[in-house]
């Protein structure tokens, strides 16, 4: 069941429990079968648990789509130093709205998949990067964590099987650069978010110079349902590359926005115009942003499609991301909103590389030039020339992050921006 | 004072008659006000409530607070690594983290100022200087972007006569533009202190700030005192 709103189409796994207040509660949680995954996980063996997860397909949440049962058999196994597990739930990517439902709503869903992970993993400290923001889903969470340690679920001997994993709540504050996994790593040891240069690579030297794995909370809630019903179950929704089922974000200008759990490979169209109830006042679509604002536009008619899964999005010409959807219809003035979009990376780049702490600056400038009418059409040249720099050429990837939003807009929408070129005319921004 | 409920007050996702006070609207449904000295150690580190405003002459940490810093401690294997967590801590002792402020926290955890000045200053949470009871802080970012979070900025402005990121002369409010808050879903979203109000419009607007401005009078002089 999605929220606030929830649709017949829906697979809910995750979202199962979303509205369901019982369900925060550590009680609540055992009588809808909580920490059943768990008690099972700890009778296998941690290398038995990483072949599930891999047999599932489960591939990250965060964006980049990476194999999670890959990633966990990167961890060194031998036990000379700590492991760490981290999981990331500071999620900031505009767009994006999954981690805090998941937090204050099924925060023990979310402990039990970390327990998993840092058992699967040999980690014994488990730290949650909560996003600073989320005062009231943090405390819900920190609490249902106090529950747990009362509880035996925690600490040195977890359920009587003689393992030890703490799990610490984190709460960081306000930079979006933190949610990058070595930019979180950075702020976790108590420096400014910058990201560090990959390799080497967190699984060798990560948070305290200790293997590390980072999850993201979507990621690491999944665990305990495939755990539950086998990896082969999970492959029964989605497709044969994207198994499984994904929250999808969906915001702008729809009737019914929220979160909704469909399998992957669902088609967007029928997410915009049967989930979603359409377009708000059934205005014709423009475009949509299917993973976040880091991600290419697509067109309406590239939208008509395009299945949410992660190959099927780039067939589109985007990236599926974190799923986020967001959906734009005839009256957006895409100018304004590549503008708003480029101004959120000038604010947000750490200024450690200098393409991008430039490179953000200058696009939101020139941006700016032409929302104001003052542009040239040499800009709009300009501007692929300078994103088209600012790929590949960074420690991470958020100045990568501003080239597919300028890029595709000013290829699909270039009408829009020479009408302010050269008539001074806005779109949509009546 | 029985006004018609907002849509959606945003208090944990419930929707709940909004002139509540925050116990009632958290209802059954909240865990509970965890106590001050932050409950277990595992959650020491996770409990930032601003505005709490103290004598700037006092130690940074007292009393519950003090243990609560020291459970900060405990979580993490070096003192580096409890920076965040105690510029949060402070942030909620002082309502704002001042230069002295962050002089404080380097000398707890033995670091330098200078380090701990870089660090408080990379993120945006930390309130360098004094703000309003009420930090409003509306997102402008796209999805709400698309659904008018401008005109509810505009708003909020008018209605608290002040200029952004400025202070309103009764120190009530100060209103900010923030970078996408998550709650893209629910636009516009504005964070109030620690509490999000989600689907607000600028119609809304005046209500919420009257609402805000009545529990400042209810503050100042509490009911049955005389």
């Amino acid at each position: 069941m999605g929220y606030p709103y929830s649709h017949e189409k829906e697979v809910p796994i995750l979202s199962k429990h979303f509205g369901d207040p019982e369900a925060r509660t550590l009680k609540g949680w055992k009588a809808r079968g909580g920490y059943k995954a768990l008690k099972k996980a700890l009778d296998m063996s941690p290398d038995d648990v990483v072949e599930i997860v891999k047999a599932s397909g489960l591939r990250g949440r965060g964006g980049a789509g990476f194999p999670t049962g890959l990633k966990w058999s990167f961890m060194p196994k031998d036990k000379a130093k700590p492991h760490y597990l981290l999981c990331n739930a500071d999620e900031s990517e505009p767009g994006t709205f999954k981690d805090r439902e998941l937090l204050r709503w099924v925060p023990h869903l979310l402990i039990e998949g970390c327990l998993i992970g840092a058992y699967a993993m040999g980690a014994e400290h488990v730290y949650i990067y909560c996003r600073g923001e989320f005062f009231e889903a943090t405390q819900v969470l920190a609490k249902a964590v106090e529950d747990a340690y009362e509880d035996g679920i925690l600490g040195d001997d977890v359920l009587g099987s003689g393992q030890k994993i703490d799990v610490t709540v984190f709460a960081g504050a306000g930079a979006y650069i933190c949610g990058e996994e070595t930019g979180l790593m950075s702020s976790l040891e108590g420096r400014r978010g910058e990201p560090r240069v990959k390799p080497p690579f967190p699984a060798a030297v990560g948070v305290f110079g200790m293997p590390t794995t980072i999850n993201n909370a979507e990621t690491l809630a999944a665990i305990p349902p495939i755990l539950k019903n086998g990896g082969e179950w999970y492959r029964q929704w989605g497709t044969e590359e994207s198994p499984g089922t994904k929250l999808f974000c969906v915001s702008g200008h729809v009737k019914r926005p929220g979160n909704y759990e469909l399998p992957l490979g669902f088609p967007l169209k029928d997410l915009i115009y049967d989930v979603c109830g359409g377009m708000i006042e059934d205005r014709a679509l423009k475009a949509v942003i299917p993973g976040g604002s880091s991600v290419a536009l697509l067109s309406a008619i590239e939208a008509e499609n395009c299945a949410l899964s992660y190959e099927g999005v780039i067939e589109a010409g985007s990236m599926l991301g974190c799923a986020s959807v967001i959906v734009m219809d005839e009256t957006t003035d895409i100018v304004h909103q590549v503008t708003r979009m480029a101004s959120f990376y000038a604010h947000e780049s750490c200024g450690q590389c200098t393409p991008c702490r430039e490179g953000t600056a200058w696009v939101t400038t020139i941006l700016k030039r032409i929302e104001d009418g003052r542009g040239t059409e040499e800009d709009l040249d300009t501007l692929v020339e300078v994103t088209d720099q600012m790929v590949g050429t960074t420690i991470c990837v958020l100045s990568d992050s501003v080239a597919p939003p300028v890029q595709s807009s000013i290829e699909k929408f270039r009408d829009e921006y020479l009408a302010l070129i050269r008539r001074g005319e806005r779109v949509g921004a009546a | 004072m029985s006004q018609a409920p907002f849509k959606n007050p945003g208090w944990a996702g419930n929707v709940g008659e909004y002139d509540l006070t925050e116990e009632q609207v958290r209802g059954i449904d909240f865990v509970g006000i965890r106590p001050l000295e932050g409950g277990h150690a595992a959650a020491s580190a996770s409990y930032p409530f601003m505005l709490e405003q103290k004598d700037p002459e006092a130690p940074l940490f007292e009393g519950p607070y003090e243990a609560r810093f020291k459970k900060i401690l405990t979580r993490y294997p070096t003192k580096q690594a409890a920076v965040v967590p105690t510029l949060n801590l402070a942030q909620e002792v002082r309502g704002h983290v001042s230069p002295q402020t962050m002089d404080r926290v380097g000398e707890l955890l033995e670091l330098s100022s200078a380090y701990v000045r870089g660090v408080a200053t990379f993120y945006t949470m930390y309130n360098k200087r004094p703000v309003g009871r009420h930090l409003v802080q509306v997102c402008t970012n796209i999805s709400c972007n698309l659904c008018g979070a401008q005109d509810v900025l505009e708003a909020f402005l008018k209605h608290t006569n002040t200029e952004m990121g400025e202070t309103s002369l009764d120190r009530a409010f100060t209103v900010n533009e923030v970078e996408c808050l998550a709650g893209c879903g629910f636009p516009t979203c504005v964070q109030i202190n620690s509490r999000y109000y989600e689907n607000v419009t600028a119609e809304e607007v005046p209500r919420i700030v009257a609402h805000l401005r009545e529990k400042d009078d209810r503050v100042a002089s509490p009911e049955g005192e005389e």
